[in-house]
């Protein structure tokens, strides 16, 4: 393969010859729609900043790292890209620039489909720079580069340099949707772990493998870095893209790839910029913040007075305004102009209008009592008089007509026409109607609709047909009579689309113009351990509540009814489970069963007179589960003094068919009856107990089946054959017989039939 | 209450200092029984001086005055004819230590949280907690640590100071028998405002072997931390008395370095549970790199070693032969050379011995011939004539029987009962040997 060995030698070459002319690569698509629609009709890197298009800004940079020979990758609207590249300064000879515009397929999804192209071509012959179109900076990248050479002769796998600049966390030029955490060895400024960070939903932890530290034992970690997007590459960097055919993203998937990759054994460094500026137009948030910054004067020398990329010149006055200098800006006298405010030529601003922190284009007109606050007019735009327009971009021959309000946050692409007396909803997205706009395009922009391509053609059409489909008449009508707009609809995320966290509309929302996004919730407060102790707090709260209520009701003799009718008031008020209140008026019932001292049949008196009393509570509080009620009444027995007696509470409730004998069944069968998993294990044994109890119960309820016995019978058998029940129970409840002889009420009468019994046994 | 004492206290005590003196099991022979004296780990000599010298002075040097010193009731005769004897109380003359004992067994020590709980009631106001093993570098004054405290406490709400070290390891190896020298844990902090930000535990270990996981609210608060496995907690913190209060809240916490600081951490960043806890904490930290100094915590044995031989080289006026240092009272034979030792008091050295990279303590007896290579010799060991010990450790009192040889031992009293039948044999041969090679010398 030619391109191959041609990279290969220029690769030796380089470190021979130090006269190797430097390349940059400028990847002119954005390969993601965050600015649509501005951008179709538009490829991004074409859109204005400050007047000048993006891809000039981008030269501009790297005319001044001393690149001498730019790849303008472009693969959207290739042919405007490729115009816009013939027209400008730097294409003019003695620019000292050579720039070749290279078309890729439409197949080009993402970055690294753009690189393998590049490997395909075999244009790269040494390092070069890897930038964005829409790259606004002054940091030198020469430095950089000599910087990334020095270091490839002794550590030929250095095969990148990233330029990273030093801010804040909360810089507003740094995305807060897509940032990232660099892990960087502070002697070297080897990067060593890239965790990318996603701003919503928030992440929570950045895991740094522990093995760096083995290599590395002293690193910083950086949340505060810019990555600028300019990278230092050298010639191996195209061809590890054609290797590694699933890389995409180049910091995602690249350089995550690369760090983690236990086989290729490349390494990346950083170069932390402290000085100068650089930053990338990745979104219309970063869109405004830069816009702002090159207003503030950051990116000296390249600014609207001096050094303008599209070669206009302006006036500097004082609060960081500008205003064109030919003298053909027409403002009134009682017109307002705020700080930091760009002024393009032709531009009129009408009486009492205001302009604070904006960009205006060429030929704007802000009408009478207009406000125009933190947007961005590209030319041609007119806003008719006493409009309000917040927070917003609107691009080239827009006519806003009076009285209109635009809300923060809306993009208005070209040639629309909205009002009057129109109310823009906060972050509308508009385009013009596509019948009338093939006319209109023809007049405007007819260079445009001859060279666009095919393909890109039908994309953009596929795309704008659905949403014309889709237009709601009733938010059209809002946008006044005059109107040729169509509203694109909110972003929503489709439910078997799998889409990329990064583009997920809530984490978009981080990146829009105007959008603060205070509703989202970004910040980790911490694992929230408190919550099972609030938690506790309710219920012990509410059991008290309960054992009041209880109290009241039994002192004072309630009827069942009433006493439910309160249990369940108290429940709604305090939201717990139905189990808690199963379990209070258990609790309560059966504390409240005295245990007489002889035992026997004064103690069998007073468990059915309560039962037969209150019994009917349990299932009056909002639900029936005789099993649960089974399950709780053995808890409660088990951890209190009441355990002797769980035998014959529970021939009392099924005397009183509160449970019956599925129930029972139902609970015996049941693993965690029989202690198991249970915490205390002294309460394990208790668990047992209980039972065992059930155990001999179901017995005799099998006997019952097959002797048919009267309940009679076996109830008072259950009473005067307490001795016996020594027996059987002997071998497990070693101890529960010997200080409650009657806690087996029900099971004593199975004594009858050993054998059966036995039989039983062996069976479970 | 006695009357005389109290009015003298009307300036407020500012610090007090707590100095933990454990059983010291990670130095075990050495820290063995001998007979029924205890050999307390704080009264291990280095450098001829014992341990707890190295941290009683410090804390002298800053102008502290009181001093809660905690040891296992079983220690306390020892520790208090320490305290009180001619050596000691004449240099801490200015130090009023008060002897306090905390019973723990010695096979399931307590950590040292639950020490704290313990002694809370007693420590009134702010305090610093130091080990008994801290050697601490002259160029780490204990003030640096205390006005660190001072500033962050007043300007924002700092609850503790901490103090971490860098420690390179002598290229010197020791035998693995010793067990590894303690791993550094690694830990996060802030360069700029000197605040410790994490702190790994087993616990995370556990939870994630692979990868450390940081919040990222830590990272967004703290945009340029730093990250090192390269650094060793010194145990010397310096606590307001609230510390005593959360640590009561957190009952279930035993070791401090583990359990209690990684949590501590947490609340700095964690706003649900800084709520339940304090208003606002910070953790201060002071580093302190090889480069300044040598510090070391002498909590295993091959840190033993090393202390002895850097404390030595530090010490010039001690200085017999090069590197070395020998007690008073020692004799030392004809034809004996002895290089980059420590030898304790009241020993006996005979002739033709051989000692090298080695720590004698007091009382220890080599007969005519031996040849000691990297060990360290507990209280009253007799070594045999000809006896030949490599990268050995004796408990206090252990017998060497002549001509025996042993390599990469840790020798203590139960195991001497039942060996000499297992090696002697095997072993006679290569001691015959070294011998003749004496001889020859």
């Amino acid at each position: 393969m030619s391109p191959n060995t041609s990279s290969s030698t220029g690769k030796d070459k380089l470190i021979v010859d130090e006269e190797e002319v430097l390349q940059a690569v400028i990847l002119a698509d954005s390969f993601n729609k965050r600015f649509k629609p501005l951008t179709t009709h538009k490829p991004r890197c074409l859109l204005p900043i400050c007047n000048a298009p993006l891809l000039d800004w981008t030269f501009e940079s790297l005319a001044l790292a001393g690149v001498q020979e730019i790849f303008v990758i472009c693969r959207s609207h290739a042919e405007l890209v490729k115009t816009a590249i013939k027209n400008s300064k730097w294409s003019k000879p003695g620019a000292g620039l050579k720039i070749v515009p290279i078309v890729t397929a439409k197949e080009t999804f993402t970055p690294g489909d753009a690189m393998r192209d590049i490997y395909t071509h075999g244009i790269i012959t040494s390092d070069f720079v890897l930038v964005t179109g829409d790259l606004v900076s002054n940091i030198r990248i020469g430095d950089v580069v000599r910087e990334h050479k020095e270091r490839r002769k002794t550590d030929k796998d250095a095969i990148m340099t990233m330029v990273v600049k030093q801010s804040g966390v909360n810089h507003r030029t740094r995305s807060r949707g897509d940032s990232a955490v660099f892990v960087i060895d502070p002697e070297t400024s080897k990067c060593l772990h890239y965790e990318a960070v996603t701003g919503y939903p928030p992440k929570k932890y950045a895991s740094i493998p522990r093995e760096i530290l083995n290599e590395h034992p002293e690193v910083e970690i950086r949340n505060d870095l810019i990555d600028c997007s300019i990278d230092i590459c050298s010639v191996e960097v195209p061809s590890l893209f054609q290797d590694n055919f699933d890389y995409g993203d180049v910091r995602r998937d690249f350089v995550h790839g690369v760090l983690t990759s236990d086989l290729l054994m490349k390494s990346i460094y950083c170069y932390i910029a402290k000085e100068g500026y650089a930053a990338r137009v990745r979104d219309t948030r970063s869109y405004d913040s830069i816009s702002k910054d090159i207003l503030a004067r950051w990116t000296f020398p390249l600014v609207p007075d001096d050094n303008h990329p599209g070669g206009h010149s302006y006036e500097h006055l004082r609060g960081n305004k500008y205003i064109a200098k030919d003298n053909s800006v027409i403002l009134s006298r009682t017109c307002k102009i705020g700080n930091n405010t760009l002024i393009g030529s032709k531009s009129q601003i009408a009486d009492n209008a205001q302009v604070i922190a904006s960009v205006l284009g060429q030929q704007c007109i802000v009408g009478a009592g207009s406000i125009v606050r933190n947007s961005y007019l590209f030319d041609g735009a007119v806003i008719g008089p006493n409009c309000v327009v917040e927070h917003s971009i609107i691009a080239s021959g827009v006519h806003i007509k009076e009285r209109t309000r635009v809300e923060r946050g809306c993009l208005i692409a070209d040639g629309v026409v909205v009002g009057p007396q129109a109310k823009l909803a906060p972050f509308s997205r508009l385009s013009k109607r596509r019948q009338d706009s093939d006319e209109e395009d023809e007049e405007f922009e007819d260079a445009e609709e001859e060279v666009k391509t095919a393909t890109t053609e039908d994309e953009v059409d596929s795309e704008l047909e659905d949403v014309e489909a889709n237009q709601d008449p009733e938010a059209l009508a809002k946008l006044g009579p005059g109107t040729n707009a169509i509203i694109w609809p909110l972003p929503t995320v489709d439910e078997d689309e799998d889409i990329d966290e990064l583009e997920h509309p809530d984490n978009q929302r981080l990146m829009r113009i105007g959008d603060n996004a205070s509703d989202l919730v970004l910040s980790d407060p911490g694992s929230i351990t408190s919550s099972g102790q609030a938690d506790s707090a309710v219920i012990s709260e509410f059991q008290q509540e309960v054992k009041q209520s209880l109290d009241r009701a039994f002192a004072e003799g309630h009827s069942v009814d009433n006493a439910a009718v309160e249990l369940k008031t108290l429940r709604m008020a305090s939201n717990v489970s139905l189990r808690l209140v199963r379990e209070a008026v258990i609790a309560a019932i059966v504390s409240r069963i005295k245990i007489m001292a002889g035992g026997g049949i004064p103690q069998r008196q007073e468990i059915a007179s309560m039962i037969s009393r209150w019994g009917g509570l349990i299932d009056k509080i909002g639900g029936v589960d005789p099993v649960e009620t089974v399950e709780i009444l053995q808890e409660y027995c088990a951890s209190s003094d009441r355990l002797p007696l769980f035998g014959q509470i529970l021939a009392a409730l099924y005397q009183d068919d509160i449970v019956d004998e599925d129930d029972i069944r139902a609970w015996h069968g049941n693993s965690k009856s029989q202690g198991q998993g249970v915490k205390p294990t002294s309460l394990q044994d208790n668990y047992n107990k209980c039972w065992v109890t059930g155990a001999h119960m179901i017995k005799q309820f099998d006997e019952q089946d097959s002797d048919e016995e009267s309940e009679e019978d076996s109830d008072d058998g259950s009473e005067s054959r307490d001795p016996v029940v020594e027996n059987p129970v002997t071998k497990e409840l070693p101890s529960a017989g010997a200080n409650s002889s009657e806690e087996n009420s029900c099971e004593e009468n199975s004594d009858e039939e050993d054998e059966g019994n036995t039989d039983e046994d062996d069976s479970e | 209450m006695n009357f005389d004492v109290t009015p003298v206290e009307v300036v407020t005590r500012e610090f007090v200092v707590v100095i933990l003196a454990g059983f010291g099991n990670e130095l075990l022979p050495l820290t063995g029984e001998h007979g029924d004296e205890p050999c307390p780990k704080g009264l291990l000599p280095i450098s001829n001086k014992p341990m707890l010298d190295y941290p009683l002075s410090w804390v002298e040097q800053s102008g502290i005055k009181d001093v809660l010193l905690i040891c296992p009731s079983s220690h306390r005769p020892a520790i208090s004819h320490y305290i009180h004897s001619q050596s000691s109380s004449a240099s801490f003359s200015s130090v009023h230590i008060d002897l306090q004992t905390f019973d723990e067994s010695q096979e399931l020590s307590a950590g040292t949280c639950s020490v704290l709980r313990h002694f809370a009631n007693r420590i009134k106001e702010d305090f610093i907690l130091i080990p008994c093993d801290f050697i601490p570098p002259p160029s780490l004054p204990l003030s640096k640590l205390l006005n660190k405290f001072r500033t962050d406490t007043i300007s924002d709400g700092s609850i503790v100071t901490s103090c971490w070290y860098e420690h390179k390891p002598d290229k010197l190896a020791t035998p693995d028998e010793w067990g590894s020298p303690v791993q550094p844990t690694p830990i996060v902090w802030d360069h700029l405002t000197g605040t410790l930000l994490y702190v790994d535990s087993p616990h995370e270990t556990d939870k994630n072997s692979d990868e450390l996981e940081l919040r990222m609210s830590l990272l967004s608060r703290y945009p340029q931390a730093k990250l090192s496995s390269r650094l060793l907690d010194s145990h010397v913190y310096v606590c307001k008395r609230a510390v005593l209060d959360l640590l009561a809240q957190k009952t279930r916490f035993d070791s401090l370095r583990e359990d209690f600081f990684p949590w501590l951490c947490k609340l700095q960043y964690q706003s649900t549970k800084r709520e339940k806890y304090a208003t606002s904490i910070r953790i201060g930290i002071i580093i302190h790199r090889a480069d300044d100094g040598f510090a070391i915590r002498v909590n295993n044995l091959p840190a033993y070693l090393e202390a002895n031989r850097h404390i030595v080289t530090e010490n010039e006026m001690h200085q017999f032969v090069a590197d070395t240092s020998i007690g008073d009272f020692t004799r030392v034979e004809e034809k004996s050379t002895i290089k980059k030792s420590t030898i304790g008091k009241h020993c006996v050295i005979g002739k033709m011995v051989k000692i090298v990279g080695c720590v004698l303590l007091d009382h220890c007896v080599i007969s005519d011939g031996a040849k000691l290579d990297g060990c360290i010799l507990g209280n009253s060991t007799t070594v045999g004539s000809k006896a030949v010990l490599v990268g050995c450790v004796t408990q206090a009192g252990y017998e060497v029987k002549d001509n025996e040889s042993v390599r990469h031992e840790k020798l203590d009293i139960s195991d001497w009962a039942a060996q000499p039948e297992d090696s002697e044999g095997d072993v006679e041969g290569s001691a015959g040997e070294e011998e003749s090679d004496e001889d020859e010398d």
